[in-house]
């Protein structure tokens, strides 16, 4: 049974496929990790180096410390990957995977970096967004779909 | 006038800002817009003037993820900084870029209609330290500490500190 799960950045310029299942998918919430998604925590998932092929375009890639590659999009920032240098593994943010939700986090990480309130966010109230700005969004729409293509982008992108 | 200053930035320091105003209207975003902006399930973010917001070291890349908003990033390690509804006189930074992510609370959510199931859970989940993770390999944690490249959590007047560490 051959595995077929793919990803990208925001803009499409780097697009990745791995060949197997994310093993031990986690968040961390550790400062670095913080800061490298902008985000309160990082959600990773890692396979073996040789099962995860970037398929369009190619990671851009600073070096956090000198064990540890994060790559990105260097077109729209999208953060991509984790690795350690020494290691024959690599991890893909969940949140670039074309269906997020097939995998599901198991572990915390960095939990001393979890901030006090994180706990609640699902549960603060829901606000309703716009329909016409939806609708205008929607049209202009910039972000490479939730699947490969053979062409991006599909036409000259208006100024 | 305000006593209030904000100061935050990307994780290598080459794009550092302070803001000068109180931020409101801070929330979290589960839209799948928001989600492949930061790599993760929603962008968590507040609300200030763009005149309260100035980039005090360096500038961002900017992608243009619609005609109506534009997102900004770290060009050299690809931090998430902000989003930009174009028309707007309001800037949404996010939070994790503070300094201090802990001083602004989240008060409503949007785009539930693509919220991730898992994301309600996370908090629930198996949870280690740091430094419970590197247990036997306090050696590789060591190394990670020392040659952390990540700008501190505070404004300084020179960076990268000097030559790169050897490792």
């Amino acid at each position: 049974m051959s595995v077929r799960i793919t990803g990208g950045c925001q803009c499409g310029a780097v697009r990745y496929a791995l060949s197997e299942a994310p093993t031990e998918p986690s968040v961390c919430y550790c400062r670095m990790c913080q800061k490298a998604f902008g985000s309160y925590f990082a959600p990773l998932g890692g396979v073996p180096t040789v099962a995860f092929t970037v398929t369009r375009g190619s990671l851009a890639v600073f070096k956090s410390s000198d064990q540890a590659e994060r790559g990105f999009c260097r077109d729209c920032g999208t953060p991509l990957t984790f690795r350690y240098v020494e290691r024959p593994r690599i991890s893909v943010s969940l949140g670039s995977l074309d269906h997020p939700e097939s995998v599901l986090p198991k572990s915390q990480y960095g939990i001393e970096g979890r901030l006090s309130f994180f706990s609640t966010l699902t549960n603060l109230p829901a606000e309703q967004d716009e329909p016409e700005l939806v609708r205008r969004i929607a049209a202009s729409n910039h972000q490479h779909p939730d699947h490969d293509t053979d062409v991006w982008p599909t036409k000259g992108r208006e100024p | 006038m305000t006593d209030m200053r904000l100061t935050g930035g990307c994780q290598c320091g080459a794009v550092r800002y302070v803001i000068r105003e109180t931020p409101y209207q801070v929330g979290i975003c589960h839209c799948r817009m928001c989600q492949k902006a930061v790599g993760g399930p929603f962008f968590a973010s507040f609300t200030v003037k763009k005149g309260s917001i100035e980039w005090t070291r360096g500038s961002p890349a900017v992608f243009q993820s619609s005609l109506k908003m534009e997102r900004g990033f770290c060009r050299d390690c690809g931090t998430p900084l902000y989003n930009n509804w174009t028309a707007n006189e309001v800037i949404h930074p996010a939070i994790a870029t503070l300094d201090d992510p802990s001083s602004v609370l989240p008060e409503f959510q949007i785009g539930t209609e693509s919220r991730l199931a898992w994301t309600n859970d996370l908090a629930e989940l198996k949870a280690m330290t740091t430094d419970d993770i590197f247990k036997g390999y306090e050696a590789l944690l060591d190394e990670i500490k020392g040659t952390n490249r990540q700008h501190p959590d505070h404004d300084t007047a020179v960076w990268p500190p000097g030559p790169p560490r050897a490792s």
